[in-house]
């Protein structure tokens, strides 16, 4: 705890997150396309925009998954690879095989092979502190379960006590709502508003723009560009929606400066 | 059992365990026809490395094979990024092409090379024990149980050092990139793992059924465990079992002993996939019985509970005239009977059925777990 306290304070005077320039392209066609970007510590953002708009292969190119073709990334102030050890990273329930022959507790348990480095194996430590992430998100029945057997809420709630049992102070999340049921779409808020009280920075590749006033206090409209950055009560409005997704936006936002 | 045959069986053994057991990731990957795509193309490097050193029992050529092996995988990856070929295409593509040049290289410049097609699909292990390890002139035992006892220690090695790291790489490489574990350097690992195992199997069994004795020992294990662990273990068990057998088939039947390794995978995976206790076709089937079974003694039940209290009771709780009223075939509506009976949920008065405590307990919780 205490050299987690020291962890903050020393990063408190950088944004979590710092984009400039960031320009990814598959062959010649762009997918991202110059984009700058400040995360503040401390905020639940949103990245919100119509499908192909590069949402996933933003969050990608800032954990260094994908090559960029230009710009720089700083976390904390420093480039990734300096920094690992305060960012976790939530993928896509999808893009995993569920049929793989392992536990929930071991998923979770692959949360802290970074702090074991290589070759060490997990011990009963390990496993207890990935038992408690698996409390965390009221799981922790669910531990001996191969996880096929789990539901995809379930399966996600497993995917967040992976991130969780990280202790890390930076979360990327790529649509964690995706097809999961109303109980662990709550579950999952929850956690991410516990997350922001203890100073954590969460960044959410999000879908449903209904509710992003809702859960979020800070949003980043993109479509291949930036189109907006900032806290919800002041981008997230009908101008900027209409620049991200066409004239095709079904909803008008109506509070527009509540709470700011 | 004389000698020869016990060291034949101990080289059948051999391979069987070192091709199973990085056969596992293989399967967990999807990539289980990249071992076929491997098996085949080393034959290149092992062709063009004794082009340079005229000696077939060097060891570059394992080398040089294992290098053609990754090369392969490499090829095959960067075809499918070109995004013009998807991935299966693509191995179909590179092996096929490798394994030519490596048929003309033969046909043209080696033709005394002990290199006939015979060998190179099916490998003769019958063979083994005649090429021998000798130090200082004392017989050490068939040099081919040296070599893959060690690449059976190196893949074992292998496997337990980085257990976890092989484990997170397979599973979710993203995550484990973003973790700096450097998943593509663990997959070539593995790649390298499968190329030394398959040059090693080469001469034994052949660059077709090494994928047998890769693939079909995993997808066994899938099929019987559930933790990663015990597949492997599993897996070795079934390449041991397959190994043995296979050998006394073969020598029972006068056949291939490769073949008939192969065909015993094969058979423990019909078996595996029949009998398996958690996914096999069986306990499927005995399952799906038992849903229904149980379904069956709900409805019973609560028609039971329906009718209990009203004046057609004494026509309608009546055995045979179930089969009219919830249209079950008479054996079936025996079967539930005799089952009710046994479980006592119903008892039965001169043909009449009705409901015990038990039972009604049963019917109203039904009904009440069908109203939520």
């Amino acid at each position: 705890m205490n050299s987690s306290l020291q962890q903050q304070s020393m990063l408190d005077d950088k944004p979590a997150v710092e984009v400039s320039d960031l320009t990814v392209a598959y062959h010649s066609r762009p997918v991202l396309w110059d984009v700058d970007l400040t995360v503040p510590r401390g905020v639940l953002m949103a990245i919100v925009g119509p499908n192909g708009a590069g949402k996933t292969t933003l969050l990608k190119s800032i954990l260094g998954l994908v090559p960029v073709a230009a710009g720089q990334v700083l976390i904390f102030g420093k480039p990734l690879a300096q920094q690992r050890h305060l960012v976790s990273y939530v993928p896509q329930r999808g893009s995993v095989d569920w049929d793989f022959p392992t536990t929930a507790l071991d998923v979770v348990i692959m949360g802290l092979y970074r702090q074991l480095g290589w070759i060490r194996r997990p011990g009963s430590r390990e496993r207890r502190k990935a038992m408690e992430a698996l409390e965390q998100v009221g799981m922790s029945s669910f531990a001996r379960r191969q996880i096929s057997q789990l539901s995809g809420g379930q399966q996600q709630r497993v995917f967040l006590a992976r991130a969780l049992v990280q202790n890390a102070q930076l979360f990327f999340m790529d649509e964690p709502f995706q097809g999961v049921d109303a109980t662990t779409e709550r579950a999952i808020i929850e956690i991410l508003r516990q997350l922001r009280s203890e100073g954590k920075t969460v960044v959410v590749v999000h879908h449903d723009l209904q509710t992003v006033p809702e859960y979020f206090d800070w949003v980043t409209l993109i479509n291949v560009r930036r189109i907006a950055c900032g806290p919800v009560c002041q981008v997230f409005n009908e101008k900027n929606l209409r620049a991200a997704y066409g004239g095709r936006v079904a909803f008008i936002v109506e509070q527009q400066t509540e709470g700011c | 059992m004389t000698n020869v045959q016990l060291e034949i069986q101990l080289v059948a053994v051999l391979v069987a365990v070192a091709c199973a057991l990085p056969g596992v990731y293989l399967v967990l990957r999807r990539a289980a026809m990249l071992s076929d795509a491997i098996s085949h193309s080393i034959l290149l490097g092992i062709v063009l490395a004794y082009f340079v050193v005229r000696d077939l029992s060097s060891p570059l050529l394992v080398i040089a094979a294992a290098a053609t092996g990754v090369g392969t995988v490499w090829l095959v990856e960067l075809l499918v990024r070109t995004r013009l070929v998807r991935s299966d295409a693509a191995i179909g593509l590179v092996f096929p092409t490798l394994f030519a040049v490596a048929v003309i290289l033969i046909s043209l410049y080696a033709r005394s090379l002990h290199l006939d097609t015979d060998s190179v699909l099916l490998g003769e292990i019958a063979f083994a024990p005649f090429n021998r390890f000798e130090v200082a002139g004392r017989d050490l035992g068939p040099l081919s149980a040296w070599v893959m006892g060690g690449i059976l220690l190196i893949n074992v090695a292998f496997i337990a050092l980085f257990y976890k790291e092989l484990k997170l790489a397979t599973f979710d490489p993203e995550f484990a990139a973003a973790q700096g574990f450097m998943p593509a350097a663990i997959r070539y690992a593995l790649m390298t793992l499968v190329s030394i195992t398959a040059v090693g199997a080469f001469d034994a069994v052949g660059s077709v059924l090494v994928v047998a004795l890769m693939i079909a020992p995993a997808a066994t294990a899938l099929l019987i465990s559930h933790r990663l662990g015990l597949v492997l273990a599993v897996a070795a068990a079934v390449a041991v079992w397959s190994a043995l057998s296979g050998y006394w088939v073969a020598h029972v039947l006068d056949a291939s002993i490769a073949g008939s390794m192969s065909t015993m995978c094969g058979i423990v995976f019909l078996l595996a996939y029949l009998f398996s206790p958690s996914t096999g076709l069986v306990a499927q089937v005995r399952r799906r019985q038992a849903v229904r079974m149980t379904f069956a003694l709900k409805m019973l039940a609560v028609h039971l509970a329906q009718h209990e209290r009203q004046p057609e009771a004494a026509t309608e709780n009546r055995a045979e005239h179930l089969t009219e009223h919830i249209r079950w075939t008479n054996d079936f509506a025996e079967k539930v009977v005799r089952r009710a009976l046994s479980l006592g949920l119903i008892g039965q008065e001169d043909g009449k059925l009705f409901l015990t405590e038990k039972g009604r307990v049963l019917a109203s919780e039904s009904v009440i777990e069908d109203s939520v």
